[in-house]
């Protein structure tokens, strides 16, 4: 077996002999369109039995269809000394003289991009897996460019320390959790993004750039001047010296890269149906249930979400009871619960049942007439990546402070109690199982934790990320450490990401 | 032909028209893989070619010696999965 191919092709390199054997590949072999279907459907069988199975092969020379298990067009190549036949079903071109399959680099050629274009018919949307080879270019690079970097469990290649440009440690540490998102770091590294403005200031090229920069080895602090001033120049209320708000920054940060994925307006018709890698990863579905408590009629709508903003107990509003008129006696809004406030905690909050009250009465669609009604919200698709803000700075008319509350979260995390599906079969009755280990879709992975030291005036952002499954650092600037787990759940808490664990094909 | 190749030959007939059958071959390649079967048959190729010698080998080997392995290797969710797309196709 030759990788080289055989001589004795050169009999059939005649002529036309490309553009005859691209018919072939598309009439029988790849059908891509409805007239080639059908066309392929009646004449593919074999001219001596009829059967469509038994491996199907089509003489090269002349129009001659016979069986390979049956030996059929074994007896045609030998009657005929045609030597060169066809399988209708991979493309394998079969030479009677060698008895076996040939790859000749032409017809090789031929062939990945007569199938290349049938997939584009027939298959819409459909990425066939094909095994990547280099390209002329990229051996030249690969040549020129001999140095290779191997991933060890202790390499520490992706961290990188970040200079405080002045009050900048909110920007150092989300750019920290978005290089360490991993769907976000192999897209880049990937180079995927085709930058179509044409001025200077797609920030999605900067954060390509500070991918490169990151994962370059280089073991000093990057100075991201550049990523700062296209925050300014995009965010305008984020410009100034000033310490700005993690938060804030990120949902600008995703707001931005998401708007100028593609500039050339092709998402302006429908910026919700947008298929960037920010909306792959990030955007979930929120689901908002107003239920009429007069006749029960239920509307729903789903809204997009990139984070989930949940209240802690000590802020103004009371967290406890979790339920309207459920357990535990309150007590200047907190309860008797032992122990901390845990994350699921807030979320079950966040996703409780909730009395609009007779001054927020909603015009129902069955009454025709304005009832009071409760609201519940549900998660009804989640994101590859979620993102808890725990809302930590209360702006009410009344005062401005920072609240404290120690808020315990898991290094692992189920959403399965708080998906619109669960709500759904828990009010038709089905029991919820406990703990069903066999569904993965909900679980989430802790990677990355933003916190915030200090007051309201003055304070200091820091971020833990994960790195290698089970490896912690804690990023304060320019300085890198390595960390515990249990420094990383014991902090504060703010900002809070979390990766889905499995990963679904489409 | 018989009846039962008769009726074989319609049914691929219509699945290859409407190009069902290349998106049955779609869903079987994946789920294959899935399941790790791929993997599987990939190493005992593997095997089959380093028995027979690198030199030596042709497709027909591979072809004779994998085959059996590999239709015995199918799960049976996969069987059943196909053979209620084909159905619901049919219907």
């Amino acid at each position: 077996m030759s990788p080289a191919g055989c001589s004795h092709v050169n009999g059939y390199k005649v002529e036309n002999w490309k553009q005859n054997l691209r018919v072939i590949y598309q009439c029988f072999v790849w059908s891509g369109t409805a007239e080639t279907r059908r066309r392929k459907a009646k004449s593919c069988i074999c001219h001596m039995c009829g059967a469509h199975l038994n491996r199907l092969h089509s003489c090269l020379y002349c129009v001659f269809f016979g069986c390979f298990t049956k030996k059929h067009i074994h007896e045609h190549a030998k009657s005929k000394r045609h030597n060169l036949a066809i399988d209708l079903l991979y493309g394998g071109i079969y030479c009677f003289v060698c008895q076996d399959y040939i790859y000749d680099k032409d017809m090789e050629q031929i062939a990945k991009e007569e199938q290349r274009k049938a997939w584009k018919f027939a298959v819409p949307n459909l990425l066939t897996y094909t095994t990547w080879e280099p390209t002329k270019r990229e051996l030249e690079l690969l040549r020129h460019n001999p140095k290779r970097r191997k991933i060890t469990t202790n390499c520490t290649i992706g961290l990188r320390g970040l200079i405080n440009l002045g009050n900048t440690c909110f920007m150092n540490c989300i750019v920290q959790a978005l290089t360490h998102t991993p769907l976000l770091r192999d897209f880049f590294l990937s180079d995927r993004h085709k930058c179509e403005m044409q001025s200077n200031s797609c920030l999605v090229c900067e954060m390509s750039q500070l991918f490169q920069e990151f994962y370059s080895g280089h073991r000093s602090p990057h100075i991201p001047f550049r990523l700062l001033h296209l925050v300014w120049t995009h965010a305008r209320h984020l410009a100034g010296y000033e310490q700005q708000d993690a938060h804030e920054f990120l949902i600008a940060a995703l707001d931005v890269l998401h708007r100028h994925w593609d500039d050339n307006g092709k998402k302006a018709n429908n910026p919700n149906h947008c298929n960037c890698i920010i909306d792959q990863i990030f955007t979930g579905g929120l689901q908002s249930d107003v239920t009429c408590q007069v006749c029960h009629g239920v509307s729903t709508t789903i809204d997009p979400f990139w984070d989930i903003s949940l209240d802690l107990p000590g802020s103004s509003t009371p967290f406890w009871p979790l339920s309207p008129g459920g357990d535990g006696s309150t007590v200047n809004g907190e309860s008797h619960m032992t122990g901390p406030t845990t994350l699921t905690d807030c979320l079950r909050r966040f996703t409780r049942p909730e009395h609009l009250g007779s001054s927020a009465k909603i015009k129902c669609g069955g009454c025709h007439s304005y009832q009071e009604s409760t609201k519940q919200l549900t998660m009804k698709k989640l994101p590859i990546v979620a993102c808890f803000h725990l809302k930590r700075f209360e702006h009410s008319a009344k005062l401005r402070r920072k609240i404290t509350t120690y808020v315990s979260f898991p290094l692992e995390l189920d959403m399965t109690p708080f998906m619109a599906s669960s709500k759904e079969s828990r009010m038709n009755g089905q029991y919820q199982q406990t703990v069903d280990i066999l569904n993965n879709d909900n679980k989430y992975s802790l990677f990355a934790v933003v916190n915030h030291q200090g007051t309201l005036e003055s304070g200091h952002y820091t971020s833990f990320i994960r790195q290698h499954k089970d490896q912690w650092f804690k990023c304060d600037d320019a300085i890198i450490t390595k960390a515990s787990i249990k420094d990383v759940l014991d902090s504060e808490g703010y900002l809070l990401f979390y990766h889905k664990q499995f990963l679904e094909y489409e | 032909m018989s009846k039962d190749s008769q009726m074989r030959a319609a049914i691929n007939q219509k699945l290859i028209e409407m190009g069902e059958r290349e998106r049955l071959k779609e869903l079987l390649r994946a789920k294959l893989v899935e399941c790790g079967w791929k993997d599987q048959l990939k190493a005992h190729c593997k095997d089959v070619i380093r028995e027979k010698g690198l030199e030596h080998v042709t497709v027909e080997d591979l072809v004779t010696e994998v085959t059996p392995k590999g239709r015995a290797l199918v799960p049976d969710s996969v069987k059943k999965e196909l053979l209620q797309r084909i159905r619901a196709f049919l219907a």
